[in-house]
């Protein structure tokens, strides 16, 4: 009944418009956003990059492509399995380790290499000692004399200090970023918009619930917490200890208690709220406490939060950067989302939605949030630009990130050891700065295509 | 006004109480071991594994002085199995040991009988001395090698929790303690404590772990001893007196420490907040009076390319460029004063102008982002104000342009750049950590890094209350400039 009375009051209300000319706010952004030259070609930069990134493991790695040895094709560079079996004419079997495998050496018939043959943490030993993109750069041939290099092996820009090849190191490097930029900022936003949301639409004084309800779901986040989180402390603790993937499993494993646990109190508390003494109906300061996590948060230096938290990690990821960074930078988005959500709360069509009887969060999540997106999403954007320098300054400075990975920080910090290696010190930050600065336009465009009043 | 200004202050402590929190967790948390790191820096090295009798009566001495051997907090959320005073054992690893074995087993009675005649044995084992007579039939070097091989096998055997792994250490103790007839006096009581763990497999009671029960500590915690001292014994606390604790790398007490680091930041930040306001204001007006001229373009653009410009990127591309003999030379590229420091009974003047070239790299690289980011908000701002009407009466009663927007335009676009000051300020310290640390400049940032580094935790909670107390500051500040410079605001 309720249903169909909503259709037809959208149907009476898209009759105004002629269907060829009918408003879809989406392509007017998309037009305005396209309009916005720096920002349009900056969305194309960042697609080739989001490109390269994942095609990081084929087009920049020591291992072939493709190889035929012994009789044998062999595909290491696809292949998840890290060595291969070869029996020799006379019945032994030789064990080929991909990974440690003298590719360049082997005696292959065919063999067909990525355009960068080089994996970015290798090194190349005769080539070592920082040598220039533009330098003399030799190779071992099979009978180890020292050569000039072949245009196919070249170090296109340059090498570190023990022969890394840089521009490896960026391309690998660009995965890295992208995904600290686009994970941590995926958790902040779920955060900041969920929290922002509720602080916005309820305020201080509109979310109401019995005495009972109140206290029994206070109790039962202790019992949630203590179920989910304290019991299994030494499970999560000891995952820290093997993979970012059994953290993650972990987690999940204690969010789902948590939750279930949480959700058995709820409906406990609907029960208890029912008594009399405890039915008095109690409001829910949401805003306030939200507002002061808020504030709490960003009063304290970010970066040397990040470094102290993700400190005591026994076991530096970057899955736990990724989720120190989206825990701590929520605060931007949550903050925008808040105001939104104030102004639209007022607004007619929530209030229609409201007398026709909808559920809180149905109202919250399917009408309101479509029209406070807009903000938040200007803000993802300029997050996922301080996340990414955010994690370069962590590697630039060598603290709080694994130290075996190789990204464009760590690299540039490499390049402060020897001022005249300036290959080591140009390109990586050329590729934060362009990153960062892509995402910023991103930003801007963003900005102007969704709200054109604020465009200056 | 005062009544708004005391009511914002009276928000202020329980913001202020949280921060404190979050910063104790953390140092709570926090890796190493702070006793151990005393022992050490203050001998040189030590040994680990094995310590000497010397050692250990060290290490309660430096746990009393920082309050190690105190409960965390007013209380805890534990379980039924958990006793309340798991806290009082000394060492980290083995008290990890003990609970891990508790969240499996849950019978803390025979995990305590366990815990006390392996600690009885190993003690006894320290001071075992074998006698000369005894070692004369045997290879000198060997027995010493086994008796040190026992005390380690049982010390290690403290801090593991895994039945395999406390089995194997079991084992290979038994047959170490087999291996001379002089040793024979220790079986039995070995054979004690393997009859007691045996007892803690066999009364496992895991259930008791999933009751919660919420064990109270009262006053004498570390977290209360943090904030308000032990009564002037060792420590006078944080908040009556700005006592910090001791630094575990230097054992100085924090806040001399903080004193002897603070100017330079202090001096820097400021330089970089008014450079910043000087050059951001007339840039961004005139950008903004000029719409869409070339100057409002040029600017724009390469304000935006600055405001993304990394600046750890920046810093190491203005050294390589003037502080490298290999380029140019023009200046020095670390430090804010010659190594050899300055000369006898040279005057403030004189310090000013050894120092200036030290200055000026680290002055760019602290102003630069901030000076971007306020001359876009300050074009932005001012842009708002030109459209309005009362700047259209101005004109059209025909005031000077340059009075129009210098005089009645900036002071009303001034307000959002006044909210941008309680920014600028947290950014300058957060950022400082960086261009600290590659200009080696001796102030809080390269501390932090140290600190960091050296998992000096009180430092780095010292650090981070006293941010987020001057950011909280600087919030209460721009709200009552922000109502000096706009009268329309009152807060009420």
């Amino acid at each position: 009944m309720m249903e169909e009375q909503k259709e037809n009051i959208l149907i009476s209300d898209s009759c105004h418009f002629e269907r060829s000319r009918e408003v879809n706010l989406k392509k007017i952004a998309w037009k305005q956003f396209k309009k916005n030259k720096p920002a349009y070609f900056s969305f194309k930069i960042l697609i080739v990059l989001i490109v390269l990134a994942l095609i990081s493991p084929i087009i920049a790695t020591d291992q072939p492509l493709y190889c035929k040895y012994k009789g044998v094709n062999m595909f290491p560079a696809f292949s998840f399995s890290n060595s291969c079996e070869i029996k020799n004419e006379d019945g032994s079997v030789e064990i080929l380790q991909y990974d440690i495998a003298e590719w360049k050496y082997l005696d292959a018939t065919t063999i067909i290499f990525a355009p960068i043959a080089y994996a970015p943490n290798k090194t190349d030993y005769d080539n070592a000692d920082y040598v220039a993109p533009n330098g003399k750069q030799v190779f071992k041939d099979k009978s180890g004399n020292l050569v000039e290099m072949p245009t196919k092996f070249r170090h296109w820009l340059g090498t570190g200090k023990a022969g890394e090849d840089v521009l490896s190191g960026l391309i690998n490097g660009t995965r890295v970023s992208l995904l600290i930029g686009i994970l941590s900022m995926t958790i902040a936003s779920f955060l900041g918009i969920f929290l922002g949301a509720i602080a916005g639409y309820f305020g201080d004084k509109k979310l109401q619930t019995t005495r009972g309800s109140f206290w029994t779901m206070v109790i039962g986040l202790v019992f949630a917490y203590y179920y989910g989180f304290s019991v299994r402390s030494y499970n999560i603790a000891d995952a820290f200890a093997t993979s970012g993937f059994a953290v993650l499993t972990q987690l999940i494993i204690s969010l789902i208690i948590f939750s279930f646990v949480s959700f058995l109190f709820y409906l406990l508390g609907k029960q208890i709220g029912k008594i009399s003494f405890l039915s008095t109906r109690v409001f829910i300061p949401v805003d306030s406490i939200v507002s002061r996590t808020i504030e709490i948060l960003i009063s304290m230096p970010l970066l040397i939060l990040i470094i102290s938290i993700s400190a005591i990690a026994k076991e530096k990821s970057m899955i736990n950067l990724m989720v120190i960074i989206g825990l701590t930078t929520w605060t931007g988005i949550a903050r925008l989302t808040r105001a939104e959500f104030l102004r639209i709360t007022n607004l007619e069509y929530i209030q229609a939605a409201k007398s026709m009887g909808f559920k809180e969060f149905h109202i919250m999540f399917k009408h309101a949030l479509p029209n406070a997106l807009a903000p938040a999403m200007v803000a993802i954007a300029f997050g996922v630009a301080s996340a990414i320098l955010i994690e370069s300054s962590l590697s630039f400075l060598g603290v709080g990130v694994p130290p075996s990975t190789v990204t464009w920080g760590s690299l540039l910090n490499a390049g402060r050891e020897q001022f005249s290696a300036w290959w080591l010190v140009v390109f990586p930050g050329l590729a934060i700065f362009l990153t960062v600065t892509i995402y910023n336009l991103l930003g801007e465009g963003l900005r102007d295509a969704l709200d054109p009043k604020l465009k200056k | 006004m005062l009544q708004y200004i005391l009511k914002r202050i009276l928000i202020f402590i329980p913001t202020l109480i949280a921060i404190t929190l979050l910063g104790f967790i953390i140092s709570v948390n926090a890796p190493g071991n702070p006793e151990e790191r005393m022992v050490t820096s203050a001998q040189g090295n030590g040994e680990t594994g094995a310590q000497s009798l010397g050692q250990i009566q060290e290490k309660k001495r430096w746990r009393t002085k920082l309050g190690l051997d105190l409960p965390v907090f007013y209380f805890s959320l534990t379980s039924l199995s958990r006793p309340d005073t798991l806290y009082k054992i000394d060492d980290r690893n083995e008290k990890e040991a003990l609970d891990r074995l508790i969240s499996k087993y849950g019978n803390w009675e025979n995990i305590q009988a366990y815990h006390i005649s392996l600690s009885k044995y190993y003690a006894a084992q320290l001071l075992f001395v074998a006698d000369t007579n005894q070692l004369k039939q045997y290879d000198k070097n060997a027995v010493l090698e086994t008796i040190n091989q026992l005390k380690f096998e049982v010390s290690a055997l403290k801090a593991s929790y895994e039945p395999a792994i406390i089995n194997a250490k079991m084992d290979k103790v038994s047959v170490l303690l087999s291996s001379y007839p002089f040793l024979s006096s220790f079986k039995s009581d070995f054979e004690k404590v393997k009859i007691d763990y045996l007892a803690i497999e066999k009364n496992a009671t895991a259930w008791k772990n999933y009751i919660p029960r919420i064990a109270f500590y009262g006053f004498k915690n570390q977290y209360h001893r943090w904030l308000f001292g032990d009564g002037g014994k060792f420590s006078k606390g944080l908040l009556l007196h700005g006592d910090f604790g001791t630094s575990y790398v230097t054992r100085q007490p924090i806040s001399d420490v903080i004193y002897s680091k603070i100017g330079w930041s202090l001096f820097f930040s400021m330089l970089s907040v008014v450079l910043a306001y000087v050059i951001s204001i007339p840039i961004g007006v005139r950008a903004a009076a000029k719409r869409g001229s070339r100057f409002d373009r040029y600017s724009s653009v390469i304000l935006f390319l600055l405001y993304s410009m990394p600046s750890f990127w920046l810093a190491t591309l203005l050294i390589m460029t003037f502080a490298n003999t290999d380029a140019l030379s023009w200046l020095p590229a670390s430090g804010v004063k010659p190594a050899l420091g300055y000369p006898d009974g040279a005057s403030l003047w004189e310090m000013i102008k050894i120092s200036f070239p030290y200055i000026i790299l680290p002055a760019i690289c602290y102003t630069y982002s901030s000076f971007a980011f306020l001359s876009r908000t300050m074009r932005v701002s001012m842009l708002d104000v030109v459209n309005q009407d009362y700047i259209r009466t101005a004109r059209a009663k025909g005031l000077p342009e340059s009075k129009v927007i210098w005089k009645h335009g900036l002071r009303n676009a001034l307000l959002p750049i006044i909210t941008v000051f309680a920014n600028v300020f947290p950014a300058a310290i957060g950022g400082s950590v960086i261009i600290e640390s590659i200009f080696t400049i001796p102030g809080m940032g390269s501390e932090t890094i140290y600190a960091i580094q050296n998992n000096n935790y009180p430092m780095i909670i010292a650090v981070l209350t006293i941010t987020g107390f001057l950011t909280l500051l600087g919030y209460l500040i721009s709200d009552i400039l922000y109502a000096i410079v706009d009268p329309r605001i009152s807060y009420k």
